[in-house]
C-alpha cells in the first residue's frame, strides 16, 4: 500500500504549498502538475498499450482552444476544462478506430501529423481562433487552476496504479508484448486500444484548457507545440515506461533539472538537457523505476504486485493432481532487464 | 461413437471417404492455398473426432503450417471450408475462432515476455473474476507440474518451459478444442514424454487435441488418429499403426 500513502503525501504537499510557497513555486509546480498529468496520459497508451507516438499534443491543443473559446464565450473556466477533456476524448473516439490500425512508427508518425494538421486547423480557421494573433483570456486566480490541475494529476497517479494491478492493465500488456497472440487468445485488442486511447486524451484536454486559463492567451504554436509533446515523452522514457512511479519520476527530474539549468546556461540549456536524456537512454533503456526495480533495492514497490499477492492469498484449490512439493524455490523478484529478443 | 449413418446428422458435410457416424469437432473439407504459384495445400480433407487426440505430419515443406494456420484463422484458404462444432469457420478471425471455444499455442513462443507466468494466464482469463482467473491459473500451473514458474518473466525461460507455460495459457480459455503448433519439435524426449502424458489426462477430461508436429516417434506414441501430409495432399489418415506400415508413408517421409 505504499502507493496510496505516497499519494497522501503528495496531496498534503501540495495543499500546503500555496499558503508557505513563493509566487515563483506555485508557478513552477503548476508546470510540473501540468506535465505530469501530461506524462502519465500518455503512459497510459504509450507505456502500458506499448502504442508509443507524438501527438499527444493534439489533444492539448485541441483542449486549450475548446476551452479559452467557451472562456470566451462567458463560460467559468473549470467546466469549460470539462468541456475541453470531453472533446479530446470524443476526438480519440473518432480518431482510435482509424489511427489505431496502425503499428509501431506509423502510428507514431501519423500521430505526429494529426497534431500538425490541428495546428494548421488552428491556423486556417482564424474566423473562430483568430489564427497566428491567438487568443487572449482575462486572467485567472493562479491558485484555484493549481488545485484543478493537483487533483488532476493525483487522480492519474492513482488511476495507474489500480490500472497496473487489474486485469486491463494486463491486457494493455498483451497488446505491447505481442497483439497478434493476444488476439488469437481471446483479447478483444481493438476496443482494448480505443479506450486506452480514450482515457489517455481525457487529462491532456482539460490541462489544454488549464494552461489556456494560466497563460489567458493561446495561439497554435503554443497550443500545438511539438515541445510540449517531446517533453512529456522524455518524462516517460526517463522515469520509466509503462510503470506506476515512472511519469512522476521522470517529471519531477526533468522540470527541476530544466529550471535549474535554465536560469544557469540560458544558452546552453536545451543541449544539456539532451545530453541527460540521451544518458539516461543509454544506460538506463527502460528508465528510472524500471532499473531500480531490476536491482531489487528494497523500497522499490514491485510492479503489479497485487496479483501476485492474490495468488499468495488464494488458498491452494485441491486439484487431486500431483503437486509440487512445498519446497519450490522461492519466486524471486521479476528482473525487468531490456532483452536482445 | 459409431451411429448408424441415419443417424448422423452431419453426414451431408462430411468429405467424401471420410467414416460416417462419428462425432466431429473439427472438419476440414477440400482446402486449398496456394502462395504466389507455389500450391501449399491441394485440396487437403481432415476430421478430427471429438474427444481424440488427432495429428498430422509430413516432412517440411509439406503445408502443415498452412494447414495450421487456416484452421487458426491467421491464413484464409483460397477453396474448401473448415468447420468447427458444425459452423462454418473459413472465414473467421483467429479471435472469432478463439470464442469458439478454441484455444491455441505457437510454433516460436509467443509468451507475453515482460510478464510474468502468472499474468500471461491471468490477462487472457475470459469471464472470471481476478479471484477465479488466478485460482484456474494455479491449478494449471500445478497440474502442469510448473508451480515453480509463476513469478518467473517470460523471457527468462527456457524454450521447453515456454512450451509448457504455452499450454497452461490456452487451457485458461476452457477450450474444447485445443490446436498445439509442433509441441514436440525441438524438446528433450523427457519433457516430450511428460508432455504426452499430460496431453494425455486433458484428452481423458474430455479434451478434443489437434496438433501439427515432425517428430515422428512421439507423434505415433500419442495420436489417435493421424494424417500424413506430403506436397499439401493427405497421403494416408489411420490409427498410428496403419500408417507406419503404409509404403506411401514410407516413400514420402521416411
Amino acid at each position: 500500500m505504499r502507493i496510496p500513502l505516497l499519494i497522501l503525501a503528495l496531496g498534503a504537499a501540495l495543499a500546503i504549498l500555496p499558503f508557505v510557497g513563493s509566487e515563483y513555486a506555485l508557478s513552477f509546480t503548476v508546470q510540473l502538475l501540468m506535465f505530469t498529468a501530461l506524462a502519465y496520459s500518455w503512459n497510459i497508451i504509450g507505456g502500458y498499450a506499448g502504442y508509443t507516438h507524438f501527438g499527444q499534443v493534439a489533444f492539448f491543443g485541441l483542449g486549450a482552444y475548446v476551452g479559452a473559446l467557451l472562456i470566451g464565450a462567458g463560460w467559468h473556466w473549470l467546466p469549460a476544462a470539462g468541456a475541453a477533456s470531453l472533446a479530446a476524448v470524443v476526438l480519440a473516439l473518432v480518431l482510435g478506430g482509424a489511427m489505431l490500425r496502425l503499428k509501431g512508427s506509423f502510428f507514431a508518425i501519423g500521430m505526429y501529423g494529426l497534431a500538425r494538421v490541428g495546428e494548421n486547423f488552428a491556423l486556417g480557421f482564424d474566423g473562430i481562433t483568430q489564427g497566428g494573433t491567438g487568443l487572449y483570456l482575462t486572467p485567472a486566480d493562479l491558485k484555484p487552476i493549481y488545485a484543478a490541475l493537483a487533483v488532476i494529476a493525483l487522480a492519474l497517479i492513482y488511476g495507474t496504479h489500480r490500472l497496473d494491478n487489474a486485469r486491463f492493465g494486463l491486457q494493455l500488456l498483451t497488446i505491447r508484448e505481442d497483439e497478434t497472440a493476444a488476439e488469437a487468445l481471446g483479447v478483444r485488442t481493438t476496443r482494448l486500444k480505443i479506450a486506452a486511447f480514450m482515457i489517455s486524451a481525457a487529462a491532456p484536454g482539460a490541462v489544454g484548457a488549464l494552461y489556456a486559463t494560466y497563460l489567458a492567451f493561446i495561439d497554435p504554436a503554443t497550443a500545438f507545440a511539438p515541445m510540449t509533446e517531446l517533453t512529456t515523452i522524455a518524462m516517460v522514457l526517463l522515469g520509466g515506461l509503462g510503470t506506476v512511479l515512472g511519469p512522476l519520476v521522470g517529471a519531477v527530474l526533468l522540470s527541476v533539472v530544466n529550471e535549474l539549468l535554465w536560469s544557469r546556461f540560458p544558452e546552453l540549456y536545451l543541449g544539456l538537457v539532451g545530453v541527460i536524456i540521451l544518458g539516461a537512454v543509454l544506460f538506463m533503456p527502460r528508465g528510472i523505476v524500471n532499473a531500480v526495480a531490476r536491482r531489487r533495492w528494497r523500497w522499490s514497490a514491485a510492479p503489479r504486485a497485487g496479483l501476485r499477492r492474490l495468488a499468495d492469498a488464494v488458498p491452494a484449490a485441491d486439484t487431486g493432481r500431483r503437486a509440487l512439493p512445498e519446497t519450490a524455490p522461492a519466486p524471486r523478484a521479476p528482473d525487468v532487464s531490456v532483452r536482445s529478443t | 461413437m459409431s451411429a448408424p449413418a441415419i443417424l448422423d446428422p452431419h453426414a451431408d458435410q462430411r468429405p467424401a471417404g471420410v467414416a460416417p457416424g462419428r462425432d466431429d469437432i473439427l472438419v476440414v473439407d477440400g482446402v486449398s492455398k496456394r502462395f504466389g504459384g507455389r500450391v501449399a495445400l491441394d485440396a487437403a480433407s481432415l476430421t478430427v473426432a471429438r474427444g481424440s487426440i488427432t495429428g498430422v505430419i509430413g516432412p517440411n515443406g509439406s503445408g502443415k503450417s498452412t494447414l495450421f494456420n487456416i484452421v487458426a484463422g491467421a491464413l484464409k484458404p483460397d477453396g474448401g471450408a473448415v468447420r468447427i462444432n458444425g459452423r462454418d469457420t473459413t472465414r473467421h478471425s483467429p479471435a472469432q475462432i478463439c470464442r469458439e471455444g478454441v484455444g491455441r499455442t505457437f510454433q516460436i513462443s509467443r509468451l507475453f515476455a515482460e510478464m510474468t507466468v502468472l499474468e500471461n494466464l491471468v490477462a487472457i482469463a475470459h469471464g472470471k473474476s481476478d479471484v477465479q482467473a488466478v485460482e484456474r491459473a494455479r491449478e494449471l500451473l500445478d497440474f502442469l507440474e510448473i508451480t515453480a514458474l509463476r513469478d518467473r518473466w517470460g523471457s527468462e525461460l527456457s524454450y521447453g518451459q515456454r512450451k509448457l507455460v504455452e499450454i497452461a495459457r490456452a487451457l485458461m480459455l476452457e477450450p474444447t478444442l485445443m490446436l498445439l503448433d509442433e509441441p514436440f519439435a525441438g524438446i528433450n524426449p523427457r519433457l516430450q514424454n511428460r508432455i504426452v502424458e499430460h496431453l494425455d489426462t486433458l484428452r481423458r477430461d474430455g479434451l478434443t487435441l489437434f496438433f501439427i508436429d515432425h517428430e515422428m516417434r512421439i507423434v505415433l506414441e500419442v495420436c489417435d488418429e493421424l494424417y500424413v501430409l506430403a506436397e499439401g495432399r493427405v497421403i494416408a489418415r489411420g490409427d498410428p499403426e496403419a500408417v507406419r506400415a503404409d509404403p506411401a508413408v514410407a516413400e514420402a517421409y521416411f
